[in-house]
């Protein structure tokens, strides 16, 4: 049964969180977030540090409750982590304990995969994002980006339909970082099919890399959503397709909410909500 | 598909092999010989200074030593049980594994418990550091009226002493435990019990097993000066006897073999230390 285009993957109703700090004060970490996210979309979560989309995420990957509202996932409401969710983390989140193949295994281990089949999944992934060399290495002794290459390799391996990005590539250096946006784009492209397609959500502070690598780029702002623009542009996007001026009309508009730029009547994209 | 360049490609030759190679190079490290030569010869110096009774020569404990290790008749003379050093050796080393692996048993689940559950923390942590801060040789004598001078009263007090740091260990390294790894987990499908054996336990070995080495090294001089209060059999005893009997080459012949097997057992736990937390840093 082949699912209809379309299909919605994830549904928030008015999601609210509220945080208590130390000295006893509440916070509104999110506020009040309805958005849908149809299966196969690449969405980038952009805001402000601190305007709650990691937060967002946590709650999509099971790991933070809701104070209210609902978040279903793939027709049912979510109730703690699920391996249909998977998550890649801003830190390393590899088990240094494991080898490089072991972690890239552990999920399809939980489900109870057999050994042989979840070996050869997990091969397939690891060369997939190129390091097929390093199978048999402790993690402690690979390089950040590497690491983060196996952290993507884990998720997808154990086959979760919504994939979580928290800042993935933040801390790498800009080459790294490149290769691996690409390294993602090729994976979630996986069969060329739009009905293969994860969905994901990729929060990211850097708007050039929403821009290269988003369907949608959702736009947060204290708690809040505050725009939602769709990225038409073809893939794959390279430095020329960036200066496209609908491309930069949505970075001007970006900008704006990130407030490093005042709008201006020539620079205001028309964004299109979804 | 991303080419990964070849200098990204890491170190995979064997680690444990090097490490090996490096430790046996630092046993054999000149300057580290030249030491103990140093040592043994200042004290045959001092040896032509003074009377044998009060310093014995070191040629003479080594030959006392291995003349005494597989029969010693004076020391049935003096009512210790085992007319040998091997057997009090043996005796005094039964003890010292059977009280380091109830002690360890003891104190790593109740440190790992304590790292897990703010409950059972707030009711043992308390009493553990009560138990670590206190003197455990007084509690010594107090052992001998409840237990005499069989082996239980050597062992209790050893269990004591080696629960008490594995607790600390165990507990400090459950909570520093990154918690990204555990959500990392859950977020992979893994259920509560995988948690404890992929997560949980693997990720503070290192450190506990560092912990345990500790323990062990102390076990050895807890285990003797607790014979030494009152025990029938053990190092300790012996020691005692030689005291008493006023030989000094009994005594150093003692504790060279008391401190060769000490150092043997080191050596041994720092090499399953080394096997089991490979992933961890070399040369740890």
């Amino acid at each position: 049964m082949s699912p209809p285009v379309d299909r919605r993957m994830i549904e928030l109703a008015n999601v609210q969180r509220t945080f208590k700090r130390g000295d006893g004060t509440t916070v509104q970490a999110i506020s009040d977030v309805s958005l849908t996210v149809p299966e196969g979309e690449f969405v980038c979560m952009i805001g402000t540090s601190g305007c709650g989309k990691s937060t967002l995420l946590s709650m999509v990957a099971g790991l933070l409750e809701p104070s209210d509202g609902s978040i279903v996932v793939d027709g049912r409401e979510i109730d703690g982590p699920g391996r249909e969710r998977g998550m890649v983390f801003q830190k390393d989140s590899v088990f240094p304990w494991m080898r490089v193949i072991d972690n890239v295994e552990y999920g399809l281990k939980c489900r109870g995969v057999p050994a042989s089949e979840r070996r050869a999944i997990a091969r397939t992934y690891l060369q997939r994002v190129g390091l097929a060399h390093v199978e048999t290495a402790w993690p402690r002794e690979l390089s950040g980006g590497m690491l983060k290459r196996v952290a993507i390799a884990t998720v997808f391996a154990n086959g979760g339909k919504v994939l979580m990005l928290d800042e993935p590539f933040g801390a790498l250096d800009y080459v790294t970082r490149h290769q691996l946006q690409d390294v993602l784009l090729d994976l979630w492209d996986e069969t060329g099919g739009k009905a293969a397609r994860r969905t994901i959500l990729f929060v990211t502070h850097d708007v050039d890399e929403a821009l290269s690598l988003a369907d949608r780029i959702l736009v947060f702002g204290t708690g809040r959503l505050v725009d939602d623009l769709r990225v038409d542009a073809p893939r794959p996007r390279d430095t020329d397709s960036l200066l496209q001026p609908d491309m930069v009309a949505i970075k001007h508009r970006l900008l704006g909410h990130l407030g490093l730029e005042r709008p201006t009547g020539r620079a205001v994209a028309r964004g299109t909500a979804a | 598909m991303t080419p990964v360049a070849d200098s990204l490609r890491p170190r995979l030759r064997s680690h444990r092999l090097r490490a090996g190679l490096r430790s046996a190079w630092i046993a054999l490290d000149p300057l580290r010989l030249f030491g103990v030569v140093l040592f043994v010869g200042v004290w045959q110096l001092c040896t032509l200074m003074l009377p044998p009774i009060i310093l014995p020569t070191p040629w003479g404990v080594v030959s006392r030593l291995s003349a005494d290790f597989w029969s010693a008749p004076a020391l049935s003379y003096y009512g210790v049980s085992e007319a040998n050093l091997y057997g009090n050796l043996l005796y005094t080393a039964e003890n010292v594994v059977i009280a380091v692996a109830i002690g360890a048993a003891i104190g790593i689940l109740s440190g790992l418990l304590s790292a897990r559950f703010a409950l059972f923390r707030a009711v043992v942590d308390p009493v553990m550091m009560t138990a670590g801060t206190v003197p455990i040789l007084i509690a010594a004598p107090f052992l001998l009226i409840w237990f005499g001078v069989g082996r239980a009263s050597a062992v209790c007090l050893v269990i004591f002493y080696v629960a008490v740091i594995l607790y600390v260990f165990a507990g400090r390294a459950a909570r520093n435990l990154d918690p990204i790894y555990e959500q990392s987990a859950r977020t992979l499908g893994a259920t509560s019990r995988r948690m404890v054996r992929d997560i949980l336990i693997p990720a503070t070995v290192p450190e506990i097993l560092g912990g345990l080495r500790i323990a062990l090294a102390g076990a050895w001089g807890l285990e003797a000066i607790s014979e030494l209060l009152g025990a029938q059999s053990g190092m300790g005893k012996v020691l005692e006897v030689l005291a008493g009997a006023t030989d000094p080459q009994g005594i150093m012949a003692t504790l060279l073999v008391l401190g060769l097997t000490a150092i043997v057992a080191d050596g041994l736990m720092a090499l399953a230390v080394a096997r089991i937390a490979q992933w961890s840093a070399p040369g740890r």
